[in-house]
């Protein structure tokens, strides 16, 4: 008796498991067709798309941060090969092509079931594209505080991981909060006012407050202001006349180049006597920055990796 | 009147064109084996290959196609004129006032219009200032050319000034049109761009005998019966028109309208002015650097101003200084 | 220029007035280039400086930044002047400018290679820069003598803008292999004196020393040229000989501009131009005009590139293109190319 009711149960529970597992992968599968505002009209996805191309630095940040199989990314600006900071994650993804121009046969040879597009795409691409896999433009515009969220939770949204977003934003405004702490430990106030350039010969290039490295800086706590000298819409603005260089009279700068390691900025900017005199340089209060990931890079990922970079140079401050 | 030798080439160059043409639609990062392709044209392939070949891959083939023969006719037409193996329509600035215009448009200052209208527009404008500069004597002699050069000049310096303020972004965007490439073409402008190019190869084949005895100094080619200035305007305008036209497909290649006449006039009979040659040599060799440019480093891409340029170079500098021996210096 | 003779008397005479001139302009130009900057130091305080007291920032923008400014200005329009009248006298050809024969491009190829390849150091960039404008000046000679271009100077131009746009299209290629290079080579090619450190000009200081001594020993064959070279032959001098240092020497000038100052187009044809309109066809007599015409011409353009677009700056080359072309259309408008 007992062996019958044993098997019946054994038979009970595999039927249970069959039926949980069928109506898992039936949820899956059929699983609800959103629809995605992009910044050419309304895109129908289904599921979790399983391979992911990304024409863009904050897409390709946004894929990989929340776990998307990311199988084609553009190179970085000013580089070879995608960023510095994203090259272990990344591992050894397909190239697509550069910023300004998407090698659309290398799109489809990565046989992409999601295209994920810069906001700055234009309709023909965006055409061309849409043959081969939906296509998701962000429609979020540039050089605001909050785009990097926005995006990277429109982009989640298409790839259907949207929990895994709010993670991961929670983790990055956690960081922010930490990193805050110790900048407002090792900073008096008043002397956090800051400014973030590149550097040029001819003279600085002041990036725009809403930059995103430069809203960073400013949520964990430094004053960052581009005194209005960066036109509406522009990452940065045109370079200044070494003349004007009174006007960077802020205690803290933060040196980066296109695209190399910031030290070789800091060496180059010395060779000027201009650049001597900024208050920031007499109390060897300037940190030499990566351009590719601090004027470069969007994205979750990126986030992290300049928090890091600004808890280290705080952290290194001589009290 | 076709002879033997110039239908010899133009045979020749046609198999060469149609061969360039053939590899181009096959190879590229997705690899379609040539037979494929030929279904694909005609309708039997799959989705995906049929979207490569025939969208991807036909329109830009045929945008090269087309830019590289109207190039090299205008070329061609412009040496027959100045009696100089060296005259392009680029002399009197067109390929950098069209440059600037594009440019202007990528980046977002002065008018909306989309870059390819814009670069018509900047080719026409400075034929307009350049002939209004010239004056009375119009083509012939000093001041034409020289007005050229200063708006090339002012164009090229325009084009800098807004390349170096803007952010690298758009100025990434606009590098194609300041270099040449078949990446940014639109398919009106391909459309305008192929009747302007049967148009105005029709109407030189019926004045070719008037093109032939430019050769000559002025006085015989009056003597055979050319109404001389009629000739020169009509050439001038469309070696003009059809550079315009070309420019706002695929942007300033300005080598092609001087390396393909010379091949054409190497491999053609003396004492003709080869235009048909011209066409088929520009053609193919704008559809060959294409092909070198879209494979050389797939996935990226090198525009096709720059390999001709690498590959011309050596070509070019050829041509300027060896000794010339031929009736057309 | 040469030894005193009476000739030579006579033409000092009629020269001294422009010469006068010219230098009163140019040290007029010369003041306003110390008082007149993009940023908030006013020329009265600039003034300041200048008369012994002001404030500290004052002094430092003056001597530092503007002076030395000031200096490679004065440098770059010397070269240039003098290059070009040297070689529109040679070619006989008032539009042979060494921006539009590709001597500046092939400079700008030359350094825009190097920026590539990572250099920076101020005797490099100055070398290479030289390089590249002897091979370009060479290319185009060698063109026109191959081809017989000698006396017409359309088919000289037109090999000059031919070779140009094959260089600029080179550099351009060099741009796309290199992001971070391609960004200088951006801002170094629209031509600008702004920024430069005067270590550079110590590295251009010899081969300008050189070019001025090769000018006095050219100047005066290079007028016998002018009368025809079987008259020059006749009166002792040996063309050739004479062609090849002035095409030293125009190298070595536009080199050292090119080095300091990035391509600048059509200073080198505006300069002579105004020169030869006081001096005439003797050479010699131009050449002396071009010394303070030259720099008065660069600097007017430099102090203009300052004032245009406070706070930034619009480049050099882009002013002298745009003084330049403009002054190139006016000659051909007006019927009137100087003969020489």
């Amino acid at each position: 008796m007992s062996s019958l009711s044993n098997r019946f149960h054994s038979t009970l529970l595999q039927t249970l498991a069959a039926v949980a597992v069928v109506s898992v992968s039936l949820s899956q599968a059929v699983a609800e067709t959103r629809t995605v505002e992009s910044a050419y009209g309304p895109v129908q996805i289904s599921g979790q798309p399983g391979r992911v191309v990304t024409l863009y630095e904050g897409a390709l940040d946004a894929a990989l941060a929340v776990g998307a199989n990311a199988v084609g990314a553009v190179i970085t600006r000013g580089g070879s090969d995608v960023a510095e900071y994203i090259k272990s994650e990344a591992g050894d993804i397909a190239i697509v092509g550069a910023p300004a121009e998407t090698n659309i046969e290398a799109v489809i040879a990565a046989q992409p079931d999601l295209i994920l597009a810069p906001p700055r795409i234009n309709q023909q691409q965006v055409a061309l594209l849409s043959r081969i896999a939906p296509v998701v433009a962000s429609n979020v515009p540039m050089f605001q505080p909050d785009s990097w969220e926005r995006e990277t939770r429109l982009f989640a949204k298409a790839m259907g991981r949207e929990a895994e977003a709010e993670k991961v934003i929670g983790q990055v405004k956690e960081r922010i909060s930490e990193v805050a702490q110790v900048v407002s430990a090792k900073i008096p106030a008043g002397q956090r006012d800051a400014a973030l350039v590149r550097w040029m010969p001819q003279g600085p290039l002041v990036m725009a407050e809403g930059l995103f490295s430069a809203s960073l800086l400013q949520a964990v706590g430094f004053e960052l202001t581009d005194k209005d000298l960066v036109k509406e819409g522009r990452p940065h603005s045109e370079p200044l006349s070494l003349e004007n260089l009174s006007s960077m009279d802020q205690s803290w700068v933060f040196l980066a180049t296109l695209n190399e390691d910031g030290d070789k900025a800091l060496d180059a900017a010395r060779k000027s006597p201009a650049f001597a005199r900024l208050n920031a340089v007499q109390n060897d209060q300037v940190i030499g920055v990566s351009g590719q990931l601090w004027t470069s890079a969007t994205g979750p990922l990126a986030a992290l990796a300049i928090l890091d970079d600004i808890e280290a140079a705080v952290n290194a401050i001589q009290p | 009147m076709p002879d033997k030798r110039t239908t010899l080439a133009n045979s020749s160059l046609l198999v060469l064109l149609l061969l360039a043409v053939i590899t181009s639609l096959s190879m590229g990062t997705v690899q379609v084996p040539p037979p494929d392709v030929l279904q694909a044209l005609m309708g039997n392939a799959d989705p995906m290959t049929a979207f490569v070949v025939n969208e991807l891959r036909l329109s830009r083939v045929v945008a090269g196609l087309l830019s590289g023969a109207a190039l090299a006719m205008a070329g061609c037409l412009m040496q027959t004129l100045a009696r100089n193996r060296l005259a392009t329509p680029g002399i009197i600035g067109i390929d950098n006032a069209a440059t600037a215009f594009a440019v202007a448009s990528v980046v977002g200052v002065g008018l909306s219009l989309a870059p390819s209208a814009m670069a018509l527009a900047g080719a026409a404008c400075a034929t307009a200032i350049a002939f209004g500069l010239a004056g009375a004597n119009g083509t012939r002699g000093y001041r034409f050319i020289v007005a050229g050069i200063g708006i090339g000049a002012i164009a090229g310096a325009v084009t800098q000034v807004m390349l170096s303020r803007v952010a690298i972004d758009a100025a990434n965007a606009a590098y194609p049109w300041t270099v040449g490439s078949l990446n940014a073409r639109s398919g009106n402008s391909v459309l305008v761009l192929a009747i302007g190019l049967a148009a105005g190869y029709a109407i030189l084949m019926l004045i070719s005998r008037a093109l032939n005895t430019l050769q000559f100094s002025d006085a015989v080619a009056i003597a055979l019966g050319t109404r001389l200035k009629a000739t020169r305007i009509l050439g001038l305008a469309l070696s003009v028109l059809l550079t315009g036209l070309a420019v706002s497909v695929c942007g300033p290649v300005g080598l092609i309208a001087l390396l393909a006449p010379e091949l054409a006039r190497t491999i053609c009979r003396p004492g003709k002015v080869p235009l048909t040659a011209s066409a088929l040599a520009g053609a193919t060799f704008m559809v060959a650097a294409d092909l070198l440019g879209r494979t050389l480093f797939s996935p990226l891409e090198i525009p096709v101003g720059i390999i001709t340029a690498i590959v011309g170079s050596p070509y070019l500098l050829w041509i300027l200084l060896k000794p010339s021996r031929r009736s057309l210096t | 220029m040469n030894a005193l003779s009476p000739t030579s008397a006579v033409a000092s005479r009629a020269l001294s007035l422009p010469l006068i001139a010219a230098g009163l302009l140019l040290f007029l130009i010369i003041i306003a280039s110390l008082l007149y900057g993009a940023g908030p130091i006013s020329a009265s305080e600039a003034f300041m400086v200048l008369a012994g007291s002001g404030s500290e920032e004052a002094r430092f923008v003056v001597s530092e930044l503007r002076l030395p400014r000031t200096i490679i200005g004065l440098v770059t329009g010397l070269a240039l002047g003098l290059a070009g009248a040297l070689l529109q006298s040679m070619t006989r050809n008032p539009l042979a400018e060494p921006g539009l024969l590709g001597v500046s491009a092939g400079s700008g190829f030359a350094v825009a290679l190097a920026i590539l390849f990572g250099a920076s150091t101020a005797t490099l960039t100055s070398f290479v820069a030289q390089l590249g404008a002897l091979a370009g000046c060479a290319l185009v000679i060698a063109a026109t003598r191959v081809q017989g271009l000698g006396n017409d100077p359309v088919r000289l131009i037109l090999a000059g803008a031919t070779l140009t746009g094959l260089l600029l299209a080179l550099t351009s290629m060099l741009m796309l292999m290199d992001q971070r290079a391609a960004d200088e080579i951006r801002f170094w090619i629209t031509g600008s004196i702004a920024g430069k450190p005067l270590s550079m000009l110590q590295a251009t200081l010899p081969s300008i020393l050189a070019a001025l001594i090769l000018i006095v020993i050219v100047a005066r064959p290079l007028a016998a040229m002018a009368l025809g070279e079987k008259a020059a032959v006749g009166l002792g001098h040996h063309p050739g000989r004479i062609r090849f240092l002035i095409v030293l020497t125009v190298a070595l000038l536009v080199g050292s501009a090119t080095a300091l100052a990035g391509p600048l187009i059509f200073v080198g044809l505006v300069v002579p131009f105004i020169a030869r309109a006081f001096a005439g066809p003797d050479i010699r007599k131009t050449l002396w005009l071009c010394v303070p015409v030259g720099p008065a011409v660069v600097l007017a353009a430099d102090v203009v590139s300052r004032l245009i677009a406070a706070p930034a700056e619009l480049p050099l080359g882009v002013v002298t293109a745009l003084i330049g072309a403009p002054v190139l259309l006016a000659i051909v408008r007006a019927g009137r190319m100087p003969s020489l």
